[in-house]
């Protein structure tokens, strides 16, 4: 084997043999052998080898139309979530009015909905009892619900709403890696606004829109919350492959997942080479971006009010699910508004075992998940980027590989993999257990997690660990002294997806959950099959400060870093 | 020459304090003006007020006569090179500097042999298809320069272009970009803060400090006639002693009293206010206009050698006198640190600078 590059030009010995081997394995195991296991199942008959399932898949119309409704409701969402997202970007960041700084961060508000919790805020909101359909229908004096929370179009607005907040922060970071000077460049040139953002902006954005198109339309396929709860007869394939599954149908649900596993591969592949061809960074920055004043007497009132009105759109959802939480049970039935309010839901959530269970879980599970997640992440970073090992590639594809594969896909891979106990063949009964959530969430967040803990190796001086070693410092002193430490601001972020990630997660607990291990997210659900709304509420926004209060941990303690290392 | 860009008291102000402080300059036509100074002066401001990205707070940019304080930039019709040459990457060579010349309405073919010409300019023909990123420093900064000329504005304007260049290519390129910018003739203002290439570059350097003019001129004037004690220090070198007026004299010499016998001549500061024998002043003194002399000798003044320093072709020597410090400029070695020395001007009044002391404390 030819020599390691890097770390200081180390030998390396049996022990970091072992290591890498390990990590291979385990990587190979987790996350490319239940997949492998689900594509063979997809292909297995009462009497070996059969393309029987795919026959039937193929020859069944609702099928097919599932599939094509998947991609068709993707792309329109990335559609949609640009036509929101890149506007209210350029608004923010290339204009300065009263309120921005404000209003810019709470553009960002969706983050902190778990799609779950999105799904049911929209409906409290908007639904058939909802608050703004019946302000609406009180307004208008209608005799029924003005429109109906149903279907595809419903589905496409919540995935809108949900998924926008890609491309806001996206080109709101794409806009700060250009050199505002460019912009200044074309005005000197002649060019009006309209040519400058037709001939520069946008082809400049054009790479870190394609990262936000594939991450929207990743996610959007991957979706099960917003077709599952709203959908109705319309179907997608994570819906199909659930219900499959559900009724027993084993070997169509592994048809439907490969085929959704497919499609999202196929789109992954040109897409993600797109993205990395070309990326426009400027060279050492001139001046901070000037934003521009808005000028004209009617936009500087015209600017802020249009913002502001929409950022409170944004945010009415979050309100409804505040709101909602504060009604006692039962208490609120024909009024518009609701009539009573108090903190009896969040006093039950926290006094029964029944109810504080779920919320237990979800932590526990989500940080269990979170610690996997960085550690993996932090061994293949060691190994691919200051080791440079032989197969560095084929390791880090393993780590971006359940990017590829929705939820729903993963789950269902796990749980074939794992119902069975052939210990010759690494498979083990987890079914049932918690580690079976653990390890879904664990391999959900891995292509995040994994990609902030590599940016970050890869941003770290090489000479660190040298000096290091020029001063005496073994390779585990290194790490542990001067590696890891330097490398905390991208774990704080790695980690802080991860845990919020596992903390609200549905789709693949949907078919994992057992009673004793139900996270929050199902006990939502729950709550909601019992008409207990309140209740359902009050764990939504528990979930949303949750998840607040992780990502402003993470961010104070990055900036506190920040600090410390200037 | 009669003005052709007039800038009438230029104010801006930010977030309370002013970057730029009333700023009148005047440039003639087909004139190469500098604005010199030190980091933070304003100079980068003043720069765009005059293309447009900045609306002064209060007075006027006048373009042969017409007042285009308010017109955007893209109105305007000024070119404009920046620090770090604002290329578009996404775009070949070619398309950034046909960039300009798209909005005028021209023809395709006009357009493509506009850009042409405009790259043979800056001598870069047969570069029109290269990457952005493929260029040197060098070539990108004459890309830029390129790109601004093409649609031949009126004017042109550029914020310290060459500064990320090597030294050695700096040079060169400042020479270069003198006698294209005169063979074309257009009327343009230079930023930067290196008074080498202000010298190389300009008919005219103005020099600002803390957002004001100091004085503006021929690179001779500012040298040989400084208005300020700041300009005299800012442009070359300066040592400082401080005297009494001895006797104000009708063609603007000033004697000097700075010791006991020691009496020299100097050019009194333009517009200064020593009027009076006996009033208290600052004598600056270019090191080339020293000369050492016996200590105690006529009309020399006694100091001791701090620092000597061999600056190429000449030595420097930094001399502690009385109320100050003296560099003196010599060919040959002549003293060591810690010798008592005289020191005498060479060729009094030339180098020899009277300013009212105290003046320094109230521009500031
Ligand atoms: N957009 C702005 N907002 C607030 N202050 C500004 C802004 N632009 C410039 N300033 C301030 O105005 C002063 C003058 O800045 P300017 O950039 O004009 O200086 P400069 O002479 O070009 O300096 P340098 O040689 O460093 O480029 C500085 O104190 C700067 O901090
Ligand atoms: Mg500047």
């Amino acid at each position: 084997m030819s020599a390691w590059g890097g770390g200081a030009g180390r030998q390396r010995g049996p022990r970091d043999r072992l290591f890498l081997a390990a990590v291979f394995v385990l990587l190979f195991w987790a996350v490319v052998y239940p997949n492998l296991v689900v594509l063979a199942g997809s292909l297995r008959g009462d009497a070996g080898l059969t393309t029987r399932h795919y026959a039937a898949f193929f020859g069944t119309a609702s099928e097919l139309r599932a599939l094509w409704s998947s991609v068709w409701i993707s792309a329109l969402t990335v559609m949609f979530s640009a036509l929101i997202g890149v506007p209210l970007a350029l608004l923010f960041a290339r204009y300065e009015f009263p309120g921005r700084r404000l209003l810019g961060a709470l553009a960002a508000m969706p983050v902190l909905l778990p799609p779950l919790v999105g799904v049911i805020a929209i409906l409290f909101l908007y639904g058939e009892s909802g608050i703004a359909t019946r302000l609406v229908q009180d307004f208008l004096g209608l005799e029924s619900p003005p429109w109906r929370l149903h279907g595809a179009g419903a589905i496409l607005a919540v995935h809108a709403y949900s998924m926008y907040v890609y491309f806001y922060l996206f080109t709101l970071a794409g806009l700060a890696r250009l050199d505002p000077a460019v912009f200044e460049a074309a005005a000197s040139l002649g060019a009006g606004r309209i040519r400058t953002f037709g001939r520069v902006t946008l082809p400049l954005l054009t790479p870190t829109l394609a990262g936000a198109s594939l991450l929207t339309f990743m996610t959007s396929m991957a979706s099960f919350s917003a077709p599952y709860v709203l959908g109705g007869g319309f179907r997608v394939m994570t819906t199909q492959i659930f219900n499959s599954k559900l009724q027993g149908e084993m070997g169509m649900a592994m048809v439907e997942t490969v085929m959704l596993a497919a499609v999202s591969l196929m789109v992954l592949w040109p897409l993600s080479r797109w993205e990395g061809s070309r990326e426009y960074v400027s060279p050492g920055k001139g001046a901070a971006p000037q934003r521009l004043p808005v000028k004209s007497r009617w936009a500087a009132v015209g600017v802020p009010a249009a913002a502001g009105f929409g950022v409170f759109l944004l945010i009415l959802p979050h309100l409804t699910l505040l709101l909602v939480s504060l009604v006692p049970d039962g208490s609120w039935t024909v009024q518009t508004l609701p009539p009573r309010y108090s903190l009896e839901n969040y006093a039950q959530l926290f006094s029964e075992l029944r109810t504080f269970r779920p919320i237990v879980n979800s932590l526990l599970m989500a940080s269990a998940a979170t610690f996997i997640a960085v550690a993996f992440a932090l061994a293949v970073g060691q190994l691919v980027v200051r080791w440079r090992v032989p197969g560095r590639r084929l390791l880090e594809a393993m780590l971006a590989v359940p990017w590829a594969l929705p939820g729903t896909v993963l789950a269902v891979a796990l749980a074939t993999t794992f119902s069975v106990s052939q210990p010759w063949a690494g498979r083990f009964v987890l079914v049932g257990t918690a580690w079976i959530l653990v390890m879904a969430y664990a391999l959900r967040v891995l292509p995040l997690t994994g990609r902030a803990v590599l940016a970050g190796y890869r941003q770290l001086d090489p000479s660190f660990e040298e000096a290091a070693a020029s001063l005496g410092a073994g390779r585990w002193r290194t790490l542990r002294r001067v590696t890891i430490p330097a490398l905390l601001p991208a774990i704080a972020a790695g980690a802080s997806l991860a845990f919020v990630t596992g903390l609200g997660e549905f789709v693949a607990s949907i078919v994992l959950y057992t009673h004793r291990t139900r996270p929050i997210s199902i006990e939502i659900l729950a709550q909601l099959r019992d008409f207990d709304l309140g209740a359902a509420a009050a764990y939504g926004v528990l979930l949303m400060v949750l998840v607040a209060g992780a990502f402003t941990l993470a961010q104070r303690w990055i900036q506190g870093e920040r600090a410390k290392a200037s | 020459m009669g003005a052709f860009l007039e800038l009438d008291r230029l104010t801006r102000v930010f977030a309370g304090s002013p970057a730029v402080r009333e700023l009148s300059l005047a440039v003639g036509e087909h004139e190469i003006v500098t604005l010199l100074g030190p980091s933070g002066c304003g100079k980068t401001t003043t720069l765009r007020m005059v293309a447009g990205f900045e609306i002064p707070d209060s007075g006027r940019v006048v373009l042969d006569g017409r007042d285009v304080t308010r017109v955007p930039p893209q109105k305007r019709g000024f070119g404009m090179v920046f620090q770090h040459y604002a290329l578009f990457p996404h775009m070949s060579v070619r398309a950034n500097v046909a960039f300009g010349l798209e909005t005028v309405g021209l023809s395709r073919v006009e357009i493509e042999r506009r850009a042409a010409r405009a790259l043979e300019l800056v001598r870069l023909p047969g570069t029109g298809d290269r990457s952005i990123g493929s260029l040197s420093g060098g070539q990108q900064q004459r890309v830029a320069l390129a790109r601004a000329l093409a649609p031949e504005p009126q004017v042109l304007l550029l914020d310290e272009p060459l500064s990320n260049l090597d030294a050695t290519l700096r040079e060169q390129t400042r020479r270069e970009l003198r006698a294209l910018v005169k063979e074309i003739g257009i009327t343009t203002i230079y930023v930067t803060h290196d008074q080498e290439e202000a010298f190389d570059l300009s008919d005219r350097i103005a020099v600002m400090r803390e957002g004001r003019l100091e004085q503006s001129g021929p690179a001779e004037d500012l040298y040989h006639r400084p208005a300020t004690e700041f300009v005299a220090t800012f442009l070359g070198r300066a040592g400082a002693v401080e005297g009494l007026v001895g006797e104000v004299h009708d063609d603007g010499l000033i004697s000097c009293r700075l010791a006991e016998g020691v009496i020299w001549k100097a050019q009194a500061a333009r517009g200064s206010e020593l009027a009076e024998a006996g009033m208290k002043l600052r004598l600056l003194a270019r090191p080339e206009a020293l000369a050492f002399a016996r200590p105690g000798s006529d009309g020399a003044l006694r100091g001791t050698v701090r620092e000597t320093r061999f600056a190429g072709s000449v030595y420097l020597y930094t001399v502690t006198v009385g109320h100050g410090e003296l560099e003196v400029q010599a060919v040959a070695e002549q003293a060591r640190p810690g010798d008592l020395v005289g020191v005498v001007p060479s060729s009094a009044p030339a180098g020899l600078f009277a300013f009212p002391a105290g003046a320094e404390r109230q521009t500031g």
